[in-house]
């Protein structure tokens, strides 16, 4: 019984010792599966890591292609133009310098006269802003350096409003829209000349800008290039320096400073009749009125033709001016005509036969010019030329002296002033030129001179005077 | 005489607000055909209108959003149909 107790007790032992040890490996068991699973999840982990590795080295990849390959200039462009923004903002303009030798060959009447050389500089920045695709701000200021020292304008300063296709609005300082000389051809760059045409130069037929407001715009009638366009508007003008025959029509300063009711209204059409294709070359063909009572009562009314035509190398234009003022105190009216033609021709394909290569590349950028011009009148007003040319201290008459653009002639000044200009234009680059003029003022008798106290006396001849303007002009 | 002339302003004015405008957004949205159609149309008109009064510039001589600005300028100046003025400055900023 003993024996068989020790044997129970052994065998309890024996089953305790297995039980720890069923519990040992039990626990051992357990442990295992926990690495197990730990080791499926970091491999999971690593998998999935592995794959982002792959898609970054992807990205990187393609961005290194991107960085590779050069920019489209259409896409540089966006991104610049999403830099500066929807509002833009541009400066174009004109500037240049000139020589004027100015041979005045005798006085006109009693005035004085002398012939002199000097420099000028003239710097007309455009400032074109455009805060949305309907509407551009275009300023402009004209800044010189002339025979009364330095001195700045403002020349134009407008909002540009597009309705739609056919029709624009305008509105504050303009040009004035009558023929083409004043809107189109007068910029330094522009004209091929170095001066203004006799109509348009010291002695204006018709003002040279408003204030006011237009309605314009343009469309194609038949094939491409048939175009025809129209300008209507009305404005502050006309003013003149005074109430006597011969007084010259004034800048719209003036007129803003003398205001009356009077105002103004005008029009013009153009009419381009030949189509592109054809390859006749471009013809303008225009008409233009300008009417307006001045004083509060008294009308002035002008009107004008014009045209243009160029094909190759050749280009011509001209115009003509015509104007009626009714003057007051019983005075006859006072009429004027003015009038101007010239023609240029590229020497483009000219290639003299003994000239070297060389030589004939500086001949091929030259062009020849010559412009006939006049005005007629009855009177000038002798105050205006006077404060044409200023006056010395203690108010001495200083002479008929040049400034920009201005060749100085007291024969400009004449009631019937004719004007040969010869021209000869060296162009270095489509907007960069050297300009050369010889002037030739025509005499030519008649017409009276009007003092401030309308006071008439004949007018002698119109002095044979010469000059030579030469002028440095970049438009940019 | 001066209530006819405010009528007539007023009038054409009303008319102008009313007409759908163009934008230069529409010439960004045209399809490449419409582009390549516009260019060679600005190249034959380039030469003809700007030599009208000027020396025709080159495209490169200015920045394409430039020309956005002087074509409006020119526009006016000009009064050029609004086809051409497209025309035009696509071929001038195409450079």
């Amino acid at each position: 019984m003993r024996q068989m107790r020790e044997e129970r007790k052994r065998d309890r032992e024996e089953i305790r010792s297995l039980e720890g040890k069923v519990r040992q490996l039990e626990s051992k068991d357990s442990r295992v599966e926990t690495t197990t699973q730990q080791l499926q999840s970091t491999d999971q982990k690593l998998k999935e890591t592995t794959l982002e590795l792959q898609q970054t080295n992807l990205k990187v990849q393609t961005l290194q292609t991107k960085v590779d390959a050069p920019i489209a200039s259409s896409q540089f462009g966006d991104a610049v133009q999403q830099y500066l923004g929807s509002h833009s903002f541009t400066v174009t303009g004109a500037a240049g310098g000139d020589f004027i030798y100015d041979q005045q060959s005798g006085a006109l009447d009693d005035l004085h006269h002398a012939s002199q050389n000097s420099f000028f500089f003239d710097w007309e920045p455009m400032v074109l802003y455009r805060p949305a695709d309907w509407i551009l701000f275009e300023g402009v200021l004209s800044t010189a350096f002339g025979s009364s020292g330095t001195g700045v304008d403002l020349s134009l300063a407008d909002f540009q409003i597009f309705l739609n296709k056919y029709m624009t609005v305008v509105a504050g300082l303009f040009d004035q829209p009558f023929g083409d000389w004043y809107e189109n051809q007068s910029p330094m760059w522009v004209n091929r000349f170095v001066t203004a045409p006799l109509p348009f130069g010291v002695e204006p037929v018709v003002p040279p800008a408003e204030l006011g407001v237009q309605l314009r715009g343009g469309m194609q009638f038949g094939a491409l290039g048939q175009d025809l366009d129209y300008t209507a508007w009305v404005g502050n003008g006309p003013s003149f320096t005074s109430p006597v025959l011969g007084a010259i029509v004034t800048s719209p300063t003036a007129v803003a400073n003398s205001q009356t009711n009077g105002k103004s209204f005008g029009g013009r059409f153009r009419i381009y009749p030949l189509p592109v294709d054809t390859e006749w070359g471009r013809l303008e063909l225009g008409a233009s009125t300008y009417n307006g009572k001045w004083m509060n009562g008294n009308w002035y009314n002008s009107w004008g033709v014009d045209f243009n035509y160029f094909i190759g190398n050749l280009q011509t234009r001209g115009e003509w001016v015509q104007s009626y003022r009714q003057m007051p105190m019983g005075q006859a009216a006072d009429n004027r005509q003015g009038w101007y033609v010239q023609g240029g021709y590229f020497l483009t394909d000219l290639n003299v036969p003994f000239f070297p290569d060389k030589l004939n590349s500086y001949v091929h950028r030259l062009e020849p010019l010559v412009r006939y011009s006049g005005v007629n009148q009855r009177g000038v007003s002798t105050d205006d030329i006077q404060a044409a040319t200023g006056a010395g201290l203690g108010g001495t008459q200083v002479g008929l002296v040049p400034d920009f653009g201005i060749n100085g002639s007291p024969a400009t000044y004449a009631p019937h002033a004719r004007e040969v200009a010869l021209g000869l234009d060296y162009w270095i680059a489509p907007s960069i030129v050297w300009q050369n003029e010889l002037d030739i003022e025509l005499p030519r008798a008649g017409g009276v001179f009007v003092s401030p106290s309308g006071a008439q006396t004949p007018a002698g001849s119109i002095p044979n005077d010469r000059a030579f303007l030469s002028q440095f002009t970049i438009g940019f | 005489m001066k209530k006819i002339f405010v009528a007539i302003a007023l009038a054409a004015l009303a008319i102008g607000w009313t007409c759908p405008r163009v934008s230069a957004q529409d010439q960004d949205n045209l399809s490449p055909a419409e582009h390549k159609r516009l260019f060679r149309e600005g190249a034959k008109l380039w030469p003809i209108y700007c030599n009208t009064c000027h020396n025709a510039r080159p495209g490169s001589e200015k920045a394409p959003y430039e020309w956005n600005l002087i074509i409006m300028h020119m526009r006016t100046l000009a009064n050029f149909p609004q086809q051409d003025t497209d025309a035009i400055l696509e071929y001038l900023k195409s450079r």
